[in-house]
């Protein structure tokens, strides 16, 4: 049942012999601590709440609880059963040197036993285990060999044995299991290893018979097993619920989680640079009004609302909850039953696959159950259903399908997309096979082919067994496996820089190296008939920057807000600097820009203006009688600066004259409204306007039905006012 | 119970991570998109279908009534404007065009736009049209001249402009040569300015023929195998509102990835959504005196001197073994970096190989991008052609943005479809189907239950045969984002009660009993013995336990101090529950702002350490 926890001591020899080695070996004391600190840093990062001891023989002092009268001598306890951590690790990086004594390993067994059971008292430890790591070159004495096998298996304790060599030499020829070669048996094996094999085995085989020998590893097999970290393990949840069809056919039924993405549970916390401390940090978030000020707001005066399209709807948290979409809570209620070939594996939603079963210990919900699962198999259909996990959560549309495996059967839930989960998704993409242009020919199509017969992952064993040579299911998610590695590095080496990854993980994410080999050829090919040529853009760079951008978190009215300025900073860089004539795009920012150089006489830059203004008009659309009118207020606004009205006043007086026959009346009516008018003789010395004259001037405007002066003797012809300039 | 909740709690941060991975996209280059309808509004429009049939004028207000919410709840920055055209009346902005009526300018939609076109449906639709609008003359191009006034006088940046012409008339001037002649001239300005016009053409007696007039009108297709696919007019409203929604939104990649099939060879391909969880959208926070929206800022001090922090005055940390471990910012990123983006072919697999429970997240489709490597098409419609002919899947492994670590996926090949109607159903391209890791799957116990017999199955099957249907996916809404969005407009427009929402997804409980009819009884008697009954729990004593948890349970959060430091100094405390970690942060004085059972550790451990 949940709640209990494994109870481990580690126990290692760390007396002369440990130390020997065959040329160009490492000796086994150093694989053995690596065995030890592989687990005890798994352990660490997996936060298992199994506690851990440390017990060290062939220790040149002694220090154990039974040490009495010369007996148990040279054994250590080095730590008591807590739960490891990072300071273990490094006692065992720093502290543990190979030592120059031998001690018994059944009195170190012993002592473990005793250490096991003093310390488990009043604790919940359902697993006691002891971890043997010696290469038996000491003689043990057998003498109470049977009395020892009796009191653990009285204490329920597992053993596991690592050894320098493998169990078996006659085996040799076998290979695989015991790897070739072996490492550490150097030049075989000594009598005391002999003997002391012996009894291991003795010991493994009277505490299991059948499968005790499977628990004697080697170091190196060890080495390899852990250098993965720890998978994440999550205890499953139950789920019970009621699955209905109808109202009056229920059958008592469990959920659970079976498939779902695991992530880190630990997130990185925010530390002072300096101190490394959390407390020293304060984030802080205030709230202000879009002004120029940013004048802030106080929390209190805060309410929540909603977009509704281009309305805000203020609406409370207290309203929305009596308002929002209410439901009975927990359900899977059948909506009906489909073709399992109308449900699309790629219109799969939701991050979890559920897997359901019959309620426990209800062996009729079993039965009802059964007949669901195999007559929807039978009739290779799926269930439609609605799943609410609880009253909280929002109710769901998925497919129950069935599933069935010869230890049980059940059925795998998915959720399914809603209508708007794919609203304006459904695309049509242009058709690859109706395109000559981009259609493969047969002999690029066999190389492809070819290609695929190189790379297939399963292939058919001589054993007629199918050999999958890589399977993503079964590796450890890679970025945890770093990031345990480098967090451990740190902890360990605080001042030198993160590793590289390591070698295996590297390769466990690659090509197998079969397949890397055999697709050599088809890729030579595929590159000959396939021309691949990257096209050149422009806006390369930007682009991917906005693709991969790293300024995600910004938040999406901004990034909005940064793209409709975006133009206009654009041709703001452009305007700097480099404007040579009065351009069309933005004429008034251009005229500015070159009156402020003096490169041109005022004169030909007001030319300029007036004809980029006349252009405009031309088209009678309001954006570019807004423009004309920006033109103008900047045409005023710099010949009140630079004290010359007459150029502006006659230019304005000419345009009035031909506003009629050009049918400009809604844009003079803008100019008034923004009271653009000559300039008088109050701004400009020389002006021979007077301000009666220059207000009149609009005025006159507005009383419409008045005939149109007499002053107008040409017709307005656009090249005449250009000529008066 | 607790810790599914907490997985629940988890799934919508991973939705946002998830979401996370993939904002951004094309979106922010590009600037909005708007959507001009522009509906005939002649008395031909108006006539009613056979048997009850709505008209086509009705139709079409109910089309782009659904546009209109579904925009307001998937992509309310669009912009739409609806425009008439063949009218009586004259509404326009400088008033310059005669019978051309624009009935809503081009703007974000909202609930009065809504409230607004909801007007003009059914008998009651008709009349309003008829009183405000009219139907008169008709001049085609004075109506496309009037649109591209309107998209003239937006100023933000628009990125993709599209016009949908709804009408039953294939001769609008009904020969008038002039006026086809301006409508044309008019129709290739637009399009000069980049605007795209697609045709929607609805059913005529006597059948459209869309090459006496329109065919010089709209835009040519994409690609030349579009030719003559949409040729054949909408009849259904089903049908219409399928065309105009997989017309009215822009194709958009999510990225732009290389597909390395090893040594160089790069296929440039672009990654679409097919589906996202379309989710409530996030609240706005509001001055409570004037409505308006405010910004958040959030800044990092110091603790002690109250000065801002630099971010290169921070660093992070991860606490494990009792132990702090620190790292530089651009270190905690330089871990999750594998690789540049971009998939990688590892192999191939039968299609067998790929498992149903193999599913951790919602699939993407990936599509050549000829624009960015030339070659690419070709390339990737040969691996296509053959993985479907072999039915084999590839496994890559895949980076879809910098500094994430690596995933595997499978690119499942699918293959163009079309119906009858040769509209395509499902487009050629992969769908991309992430794999999960070892660590994502779960150790479980099942339960071990007695197989049923065949005549329990066969009664089984009776029943699954009563209750077929036809699954398609986008036959559910969403009651609870639809729910929300009535409320919402109920609220924008002072309506007394917001809508009554139809929940799709409740099962229709009367009509499958009455399908059933004895069968359910039948297989009950079959699988059940007398007197049993699966709604009553079997563990009465969990029942109690149920209802008076709450009560029983409370008396045993609190700890003394002493047991607190014990599991403190064993590293224990993580087996403590969220209760009595809340109860302990108060005896020791710590306030804390997180609820999950980290962050209370976490604090817990901070004092205890000082």
């Amino acid at each position: 049942m949940a709640g209990g926890k494994s109870a481990l001591v580690l126990c290692m020899d760390v007396g002369f012999s440990m130390s020997n080695s065959a040329p160009g070996e490492e000796p086994p004391f150093a694989l053995a601590k690596k065995v030890i600190q592989k687990f005890v840093q798994r352990q660490v990062f997996a936060e298992t709440k199994d506690e851990l001891a440390l017990v060290l023989f062939g220790t040149d002092s002694t220090k154990n609880p039974l040490d009495q009268d010369g007996q148990y001598q040279n054994i250590t306890v080095h730590r008591h059963l807590t739960v490891p951590d990072f300071d273990l690790l490094e006692e065992i990086e720093h502290q543990i040197h190979p030592e120059n004594q031998q001690a018994d390993w059944l009195d170190a067994l012993v002592v473990c036993m005793d250490l096991l059971q003093t310390e488990t008292q009043g604790k919940k430890c359902d697993r006691l285990n002891i971890v043997f790591l010696t290469d038996l070159s000491t003689e043990a004495s057998s003498d109470n060999l049977d009395v020892i096998i009796e009191n653990v298996k009285k204490a329920g304790i597992t053993l596991q044995f690592f050894l320098p060599f493998p169990l078996e030499d006659k085996e040799e020829g076998d290979g695989e299991r015991t790897g070739s070669g072996d490492p550490g048996r150097g030049k075989g094996l000594s009598r005391e290893q002999r003997s002391g094999l012996e009894m291991v085995k003795h010991i493994m085989l009277s505490l299991d018979e059948e499968d005790g020998l499977d628990e004697i590893y080697t170091f190196r097999n060890a080495v390899e097993q852990l250098c993965m970290f720890k998978r994440i393990e999550r205890r499953p949840m139950t789920w019970p619920c009621q699955l209905t069809i109808g109202s009056s056919l229920s059958i008592r039924i469990v959920g659970y989680k079976a498939v779902t993405e695991e992530k880190l549970k630990k997130m990185w916390i925010t530390v002072d640079a300096q101190t490394n401390k959390k407390d020293d940090v304060k984030r802080e978030t205030v709230y202000c009004l879009d002004d120029d000020n940013e004048t802030e707001v106080q929390k209190e005066d805060i309410i929540q609302g909603f977009r509704y399209g281009s309305d805000i709807v203020p609406f409370s948290k207290v309203d929305q909850d009596q308002m929002k979409y209410k439901h009975d809570g927990k359900c899977f209620a059948v909506l009906g039953f489909t073709k399992k070939n109308l449900v699309l594996r790629h219109q799969f939603m939701g991050t979890q696959v559920v897997k359901i079963f019959c309620a426990r210990d209800d062996e009729h919900a079993g039965v009802a159950m059964s007949a669901l699962i195999r007559g929807l198999d039978e009739l290779n259909m799926v269930a439609i259903v609605r799943y609410t996990y609880d009253r909280r959560s929002n109710p769901q549309v998925g497919a129950a399908f069935p599933c069935i495996k010869p230890e049980y059967e059940c059925l795998l839930y998915i959720q399914l997309p809603f209508m708007e989960d794919l609203y304006g998704r459904q695309h049509m993409f242009p058709s690859l096979e109706n395109n000559k242009k981009i259609a493969p020919s047969e002999t690029q199509l066999s190389v492809v082919d070819s290609l695929i017969d190189s790379m297939m992952l399963v292939a058919d064993d001589e054993n007629e067994e199918l050999r999958d040579l890589f399977k993503p299911h079964h590796l450890p998610n890679p970025a945890f496996q770093r990031h345990f590695q480098c967090l451990h590095h740190r902890a360990v080496h605080p001042d030198s820089p993160l590793p590289p990854m390591e070698s295996w993980l590297e390769a466990a994410l690659d090509r197998p190296e079969v397949i890397k080999e055999r697709c050599q050829a088809p890729l030579e090919e595929i590159k000959k008939l396939f021309p691949l040529t990257e096209v050149e853009k422009k806006k390369k760079l930007k682009t991917s920057a906005q693709i991969f951008g790293k300024d995600s978190e910004e938040p999406d009215a901004k990034k909005a807000k940064e793209d409709e300025a975006e133009e206009e900073f654009n041709l703001a860089d452009i305007a700097e600097g480099s404007v040579t004539s009065v351009g069309s795009v933005n004429p008034a920012r251009d005229f500015r820009a070159l009156i402020k150089q003096k490169t041109l006489p005022f004169g030909e830059v007001c030319q300029q203006l007036t004809h980029r203004i006349e252009q405009l008009l031309s088209n009678k659309n309001m954006q570019y009688y807004m423009k004309s009118i920006t033109c103008i207020q900047a045409f005023r606004e710099q010949s009140v600066k630079q004290g010359n009205a007459d150029l502006f006043n006659s230019y304005l007086q000419s345009l009035k004259r031909s506003i009629p026959s050009r049918a400009l009346e809604v844009f003079w009516d803008l100019l008034v409204q923004d009271a653009v008018t000559l300039i008088s003789k109050d701004e400009v010395e020389g002006s021979a306007v007077s301000k009666n004259e220059a207000s009149q001037f609009l005025l006159a405007e507005e009383r419409k039905e008045q005939p149109a002066p007499e002053l107008v003797e040409d017709t307005g012809d656009v090249d005449d006012l250009l000529d008066m300039m | 119970m607790a810790e599914w909740n907490a997985f629940y709690q988890n799934e919508d941060e991973q939705q946002e991570e998830e979401e996370a991975e993939f904002s951004g996209g094309d979106y922010k280059v590009s600037g909005r998109d708007s959507l001009v309808f522009l509906v005939d509004a002649s008395k031909e429009m108006f006539i009613k279908g056979e048997d009850g049939q709505p008209s086509n004028f009705d139709m079409t207000m109910q089309v782009v009534r659904s546009v209109y919410t579904s925009k307001i709840i998937s992509s309310h920055r669009d912009l739409i404007a609806l425009v008439f055209y063949g009218t009586e009346q004259s509404k326009n902005p400088r008033n310059s065009f005669k019978h051309v009526y624009v009935y809503h300018d081009l703007d974000e939609p909202g609930a009065k736009r809504v409230q607004e076109v909801d007007a003009l449906r059914r008998e009651k639709g008709a009349q309003l049209a008829a009183q405000t609008m009219g139907s008169g003359e008709t001049s085609l191009g004075d109506a496309l001249w009037c649109c591209a006034n309107l998209y003239s006088d937006i100023k933000l940046r628009l990125s993709h402009k599209r016009l949908m012409i709804f009408t039953c008339r294939d001769k609008p001037h009904g020969g008038d040569s002039a006026k086809d002649r301006q409508a044309r001239t008019k129709a290739s300005d637009l399009k000069e300015t980049g605007v795209f016009i697609d045709l929607m053409h609805l059913i005529k007696p006597g059948g459209f023929d869309v090459s006496l007039f329109f065919r010089d009108i709209v835009s040519p297709p994409e690609d030349e195998s579009e030719l003559g696919l949409q040729m054949k007019p909408c009849n259904k409203l089903e049908d219409l509102q399928k065309r105009v929604q997989a017309r009215e939104t822009k194709k958009r990649a999510l990225a732009r990835l290389s597909l390395s099939l090893g040594d160089g060879l790069n296929v440039a391909v672009g990654v679409y959504a097919t589906a996202v969880a379309a989710r409530k959208p996030l609240a706005i926070r509001l001055y409570r005196e004037t409505n308006e929206p405010v910004r958040s800022k959030t800044r990092t001090f110091h603790t002690q001197t109250g000065s801002l922090l630099l971010p290169s005055e921070i660093k992070k940390a991860q606490v494990y073994g009792k132990k702090q471990i620190v790292m530089e910012k651009d270190e905690v990123d330089a871990i999750k970096k594998f690789d540049d983006p971009g998939l990688f072919l590892i192999g191939f697999k039968p299609m067998e190989k790929l498992k149903l429970h193999h599913h951790i997240r919602p699939s993407v489709f990936i599509y050549p991008e000829e624009d960015e490597v030339k070659g690419s098409a070709c390339l990737f419609s040969a691996l296509l052609k053959k993985c479907s002919e072999r039915n084999v899947f590839a496994l890559c492994r895949s980076i879809f943005r910098r500094n994430y670590p690596p995933k595997f996926v499978a690119l499942v090949p699918q293959m163009e479809e079309v119906d009858e109607g040769r509209v395509q159903i499902s487009p050629p391209g992969f769908n991309v189907i992430y794999l999960p890791y070892a660590d994502d799957f779960r150790t479980l116990d099942p339960p071990r239950c007695p197989s049923a017999t065949q005549t329990q199955v066969d009664k089984m099957k009776e029943i699954i045969s009563k209750l077929r249907f036809k699954y398609r996916s986008d036959a559910f809404e969403n009651p609870v984002l639809q729910q929300h969005f009535r409320n919402l407009e109920a609220l924008a427009l002072d309506m007394m009660a917001p809508e009554d929402i139809e929940d799709l997804i409740m099962p229709k409980v009367d009509q499958i009993d009455q399908r059933l009819g004895s069968l359910a009884e039948e297989f009950k008697d079959l699988v059940y013995p007398a007197g049993y009954n699966p709604e009553i729990k079997p563990a009465p004593k969990r029942k109690t336990a149920d209802a008076g948890g709450g009560a029983e349970k409370k008396p045993k959060v609190e700890l003394t101090q002493d047991e607190l430091k014990a599991h403190f100094q064993n590293g224990t405390l993580g087996k403590l529950t969220v209760p009595v970690l809340k109860e302990a942060c108060k005896q020791f004085g710590i306030k804390t702002t997180g609820t999950k059972k980290q962050d209370l550790i976490d604090a817990l451990n901070s004092t205890l350490t000082s």
